[in-house]
């Protein structure tokens, strides 16, 4: 448990969202998002209370960065608040080894296209909703949210194989 | 109590996400309409400042554009000077016929700051831009930002360095528009889908409307002066149940690639504000 770790991905992400994939032209409304794998690989005992305290003030730097009040943070909290639950649902037979961080290396392929697959719909389908704020604009929220879920899903699958190392074989 | 607080014990991760995220609404409902602090935006010290390194590593992306951009204007002025002009009289000597007037006969009603883009997005539902003046530069609230091509936007918060713009790729921006020759006038909006196309709203389908014909601003509310460019009419549609027009006006400015903006002063927007607070509301 290293929190310099955390405090260097945490500043990654930031800087990452605020000054590049905001700014990215990608056309048909896809917006990629990756912040959302930071409270992914926080350990799975962390207590709820403290995530949100995590999710909130990662949202509002982020916010405060790129001209959008709140709208990051509105998303992120749903994330974190539904974390939890997500990874309840998708729990191996024997529960969760407490002293490891929930990615891919630890977990699998598939239990990360679940989890964080959903993870990513819930917070694209909340912020895609906010910004919009329109019922008849349904189609285009639609749209918006699975196009990007698939393009965060693969920029969020390259930038976990740059932050985290793969674990030596003989280790486990 | 006891019961109070033992609620509060079962439900607290329900209670405390409901806090944090009516915190977060209330921020993101509240600045659409009207900033109330500033260390939330891209106005605030810190993060301008982050932004505008940024800026300064990614302004050479468009260095040869911006210096063709620089060399029209160029060109622009210096058609103006009096060495490019011919005299129409010739033949007496150069202005022998021609009558000074004083400049004092004009005063000035509008100032402009020349400022760059430091930071915006086109792709949101709202987007705001940051620029590098703020209240040192005598930028306020309410001021109209414009291009040498076109409209851009509204001064929607400012800071003693920086400034937030609303610009023309919002929900609610409501520019005094008017259609140049024929002069029917409306309000452009921004229906959120595509960044070069606006809809101007408000002009009554009886009125026949060429296609191809220019959008200028109109100078009603005092924020622009008048004939400013907005963009071209290129579809009109009748709204259904209503006697309107739905025309669509392509941007003449291309907020994808805009970098270098004017900010105009009004200097006598206190006088036109005074007279029409006089309005009674009978008359309306």
């Amino acid at each position: 448990m290293n929190p310099f770790k955390y405090i260097g991905r945490f500043v990654f992400m930031v800087l990452i969202q605020a000054l590049f994939l905001n700014q990215l032209e990608t056309g048909l409304g896809v917006q990629g998002m990756i912040y959302p794998l930071f409270l992914l690989f926080l350990p799975v005992e962390i207590s709820v209370i403290f995530l949100m305290t995590i999710a909130f003030v990662m949202g509002m730097c982020i916010d405060a960065m790129s001209n959008t009040y709140g709208l990051h943070t509105s998303a992120l909290l749903a994330v974190a608040f539904s974390r939890p639950f997500i990874f309840d649902l998708f729990a191996p037979r024997d529960g969760y080894d407490p002293l490891i961080e929930p990615d891919i290396f630890s977990m699998g392929h598939s239990w990360f296209f679940k989890t964080y697959g959903l993870l990513l719909l819930i917070h694209h389908l909340w912020f895609f909703s906010l910004e919009m704020f329109k019922f008849s604009e349904i189609l285009l929220i639609m749209q918006k949210t699975l196009l990007s879920v698939l393009f965060s899903y693969i920029l969020s699958i390259l930038v976990h194989y740059l932050l985290v190392k793969r674990p030596k074989k003989n280790e486990i | 109590m006891r019961n109070f607080i033992a609620f509060i014990r079962r439900f607290r991760v329900l209670l405390y996400f409901a806090l944090l995220q009516g915190i977060a609404l209330a921020f993101y409902f509240t600045f659409i309409s009207f900033p109330r602090a500033q260390w939330m935006t891209t106005a605030s010290a810190v993060t301008g400042t982050i932004l505008e390194y940024r800026n300064d590593i990614t302004k050479h992306f468009n260095l040869s554009k911006n210096n063709d951009w620089l060399q029209k204007e160029n060109i622009r002025l210096r058609k103006m000077l009096k060495q490019s002009r011919i005299s129409v009289d010739s033949e007496k000597g150069e202005d022998s016929n021609v009558v000074r007037i004083d400049d004092t006969l004009w005063r000035q009603q509008y100032d402009f700051v020349a400022a760059t883009i430091i930071n915006s997005t086109h792709n949101k539902r709202n987007n705001y831009f940051t620029l590098n003046v703020g209240k040192a530069q005598g930028v306020e609230r309410g001021m109209g930002v414009f291009s040498d091509e076109g409209v851009v936007g509204i001064v929607h918060n400012s800071n003693t360095h920086y400034a937030v713009v609303k610009s023309c790729l919002t929900k609610d921006i409501n520019v005094d528009v008017l259609i140049q020759g024929s002069g029917e006038f409306g309000i452009l909006k921004w229906d959120g889908k595509d960044p070069r196309y606006g809809t101007m709203t408000g002009v009554s389908n009886d009125l026949t409307i060429k296609k191809g014909a220019k959008v200028i601003t109109r100078g009603g509310a005092a924020i622009y002066p008048r004939g400013i460019p907005v963009g071209v009419i290129t579809k009109t549609e009748v709204v259904e149940g209503q006697p309107l027009w739905d025309i669509t006006v392509k941007f003449s400015v291309d907020f994808r690639k805009l970098q270098r903006v004017y900010v105009i002063n009004n200097l006598l927007k206190l006088e036109q504000k005074e007279l029409e607070e006089n309005i009674p509301m009978i008359a309306q």
